[in-house]
């Protein structure tokens, strides 16, 4: 994985939030390496990938964010079923759509949900992760990609 | 009309439904994996169902062999996040009759629902 792949991730993210509201601009700001792969906001949707690529690729983001997105949906739903559900469905969703790039061979785990930062997810060591900032109605979420 | 909607995401799962409710439906039944599908299925034999592929216990692709097997004339919707051209032929060769890749919008879902219904 190097950073021209990440692009893939980054035009995934750009379509979930568009097919949310069309008339919201996502703001994906500057990706940076992180030394360690690990959920860092409240709610992580985390999918294992194997096959052509292996590691993590995850979607992690606070409740305020994710109300948002479930008001946008129009589904009531605040507790925190509601909330793992979206944010493992995220993840689902940008990890599936990097199959447009890397094709039926980049296979996807379900996805785990950690809240905090505990999880029992093993992502690979010595690889670079790579976290994408995205800002959506003034609140920043994270893709985190964990790919060798 | 009855409509079987197969997807492991409950938020998914509500939101077909809303985007569809105003659909001539009649009856909806919901199923978070492809056996808790099948079960439902094999009771009811739904007009339609829509079905995602990445789901525990048993996968959409093996989920819809057996829904075929059950009923070969079975109008599936594949609605799956695995945006890629060999995994919509696979689907479409083992007999589903549509594919759609998550994200969906609702107008996107309403009018691939009219084409099928239609067919």
């Amino acid at each position: 994985m190097d950073d021209a792949d990440i692009q893939v991730f980054i035009t995934g993210a750009r379509r979930y939030f568009e097919s949310i509201d069309a008339s919201l601009i996502l703001v994906v700001e500057p990706p940076f390496i992180k030394d360690r792969a690990e959920p860092f906001l409240e709610y992580t949707g985390i999918i294992g990938v194997s096959g052509r690529a292996r590691g993590a690729v995850c979607f992690t983001a606070n409740s305020s964010m994710l109300f948002s997105i479930l008001g946008s949906l129009k589904d009531e739903r605040l507790d925190e079923a509601a909330k793992c559900d979206l944010v493992g469905e995220i993840a689902n969703t940008l990890s599936g759509n990097a199959r447009e790039e890397f094709g039926k061979e980049f296979l996807i785990s379900i996805p785990v949900v950690a809240i905090g930062r505990q999880t029992t997810f093993h992502f690979p060591s010595e690889i670079r992760n790579y976290v994408v900032p995205l800002s959506w109605r003034s609140q920043t979420a994270y893709l985190l990609v964990c790919l060798e | 009309m009855k409509l079987l909607i197969v997807d492991d995401s409950s938020v998914v799962r509500r939101a077909i439904e809303r985007d569809l409710e105003s659909g001539g439906i009649i009856e909806v039944d919901q199923a978070e994996n492809g056996e808790e599908a099948l079960r439902l299925y094999a009771e009811k034999v739904h007009e339609v169902v829509t079905l995602d592929i990445t789901m525990p216990k048993m996968d959409g692709l093996t989920c819809l062999d057996r829904i075929m097997e059950i009923n070969p004339a079975a109008r599936v919707l594949i609605i799956s996040a695995l945006r890629d051209r060999a995994t919509a032929i696979d689907a479409i060769k083992r007999g589903a009759s549509g594919f759609l890749c998550k994200p969906i919008s609702p107008d996107e879902l309403r009018e691939s629902f009219q084409l099928l219904i239609n067919d």
